[in-house]
């Protein structure tokens, strides 16, 4: 009898779910209800719960948010980039940044100190 | 007699919180040893709130004995004071049940504050980042330069593609190997007490100049322990260039321009650090800096246990 390859289905911990949506609702840019949802990730055989689950979520965190149609539709809020660039402001703004919450390799300077380093690079020139 | 004791303690605190902490903030010697200097920082911290609670302490409990311990044991057990007790020393005493408290719960609170926006941001960042070139670092669609890592129990190193972009393959080596040195020596732990206590105590400038300083200190840190990691012949140049293509390249209104303590200045430091290295620290020189550190906090400790001068 021929070996069989094991069942190669993409890993469904909530987290990798939440990317995937949201990948999902971003490439479509149309509302979307959980149904319809349930249907594109039919080679993970989701149940509707866990569609639930997962938007709830990731609305939540602000990604997504829904109408007041019935059924309900679901759409990502605003553009990747969008999300990014607020995400970067708030991750490298002054509130984080009074509790250290992260270590940022270096700030940007103004336009005088940038030309002061790189002359200092130019001077030590090797 | 124990009030002698609690006013060598009040003076202690007094030094402790603006002469000493200018000096060494001040100090050259730091950036020839940048380890050693952020333990001295720690040792002052330490003191420095062992003395003011301790000065309270002392005073408070001075009718009961000739020494701490004897006078803390003789009031616990309810024993009448030997010398009058005046209202001053009630008031000491709560003041330093109060400060102990504060200080223990300004870190603690902060702790929580700091961990708790740690996770958020992870978890936002977790749902846009991309895997990055090696398995530990994460790819941020981005224009803007940038690089950071979240410390914590599930670190996380993130580079943008703006700084993919803008930096050569060996800068963008020594980046990672930074940020890696910040999580990989706890970093954050340093910082956590000068964060709280600049938290606390806003309107004491000693307490923002000393995590200005202890902040800085950690990035000379982590470009030393870099430096080893990284290969080619001149890896402080790199180093060093990585920094000013990086600071230099005006994010605008994309991204935070950065720390409200890190100024120019402190960045240009960082790199003449690199480009032209400061002799380090001779072993005797080390020796008195952590002897030094080591004495600060046997001051004050010495003066709450032992009988009274």
């Amino acid at each position: 009898m021929p070996c069989e390859l094991p069942d190669r289905r993409p890993v469904n911990t909530l987290g990798e779910l939440e990317r995937s949506v949201l990948e999902h609702l971003w490439a479509v840019g149309t509302p979307v209800t959980a149904t319809r949802l349930r249907d594109e990730f039919a080679d993970r055989a989701l149940a509707l719960t866990t569609v639930h689950t997962v938007l709830t979520r990731l609305e939540q965190k602000g990604f997504v948010a829904h109408d007041e149609s019935r059924p309900r539709q679901f759409q990502a809020v605003g553009t990747r980039e969008e999300h990014v660039a607020g995400l970067m402001h708030e991750v490298l703004g002054q509130a984080g940044d009074r509790q250290a919450a992260l270590a940022r390799f270096v700030g940007s300077v103004n336009d005088d100190e940038a030309r002061l380093l790189r002359e200092l690079l130019a001077g030590d020139g090797r | 007699m124990l009030p002698v004791t609690a006013a060598a303690l009040a003076v202690l605190a007094a030094l402790l919180a603006w002469p000493v902490p200018a000096l060494l903030g001040r100090a050259r010697w730091p950036g020839r040893d940048p380890l050693v200097a952020l333990v001295c920082w720690q040792a002052l911290g330490l003191a420095g709130g062992l003395s003011i609670i301790g000065a309270l302490l002392v005073h408070g409990l001075a009718p009961w004995g000739s020494s701490l311990p004897g006078a803390w044991w003789s009031w616990i057990r309810g024993e009448p004071a030997g010398g009058a007790v005046r209202g001053d020393h009630w008031v000491a005493m709560t003041l330093a049940a109060v400060l102990a408290l504060e200080l223990v719960g300004v870190l603690a609170l902060s702790w929580y504050r700091t961990a708790r926006t740690r996770r958020r941001h992870r978890q936002l960042l977790e749902l846009v980042v991309a895997p990055g070139a090696e398995p530990d670092t994460r790819l941020l669609e981005h224009p803007a330069p940038v690089a950071f890592c979240i410390p914590g129990a599930r670190p996380l190193l993130v580079l943008s593609s703006g700084m993919v972009a803008e930096l050569g393959e060996a800068e963008l080596a020594a980046v990672v190997a930074h940020e890696r040195a910040h999580l990989r020596e706890h970093h954050h732990l340093y910082l956590l007490p000068f964060v709280a206590w600049e938290a606390a105590l806003p309107v004491l400038p000693a307490a923002g100049r000393a995590h200005a300083a202890v902040r800085e200190l950690v990035e000379m840190r982590a470009d030393d322990a870099a430096l080893p990691e990284l290969g080619g012949a001149d890896p402080r140049r790199t180093l060093a260039r990585a920094i000013v293509a990086a600071a230099g390249r005006p994010g605008g209104a994309e991204v935070p321009g950065g720390a409200l303590a890190v100024t120019g200045g402190a960045v240009r430091a960082r790199v003449v650090r690199l480009l032209e290295p400061p002799a380090s620290l001779p072993r005797s020189g080390r020796i008195a800096a952590l002897g030094s550190a080591g004495l600060l906090l046997l001051l004050p400790t010495a003066l709450l246990l032992l009988p009274a001068l």
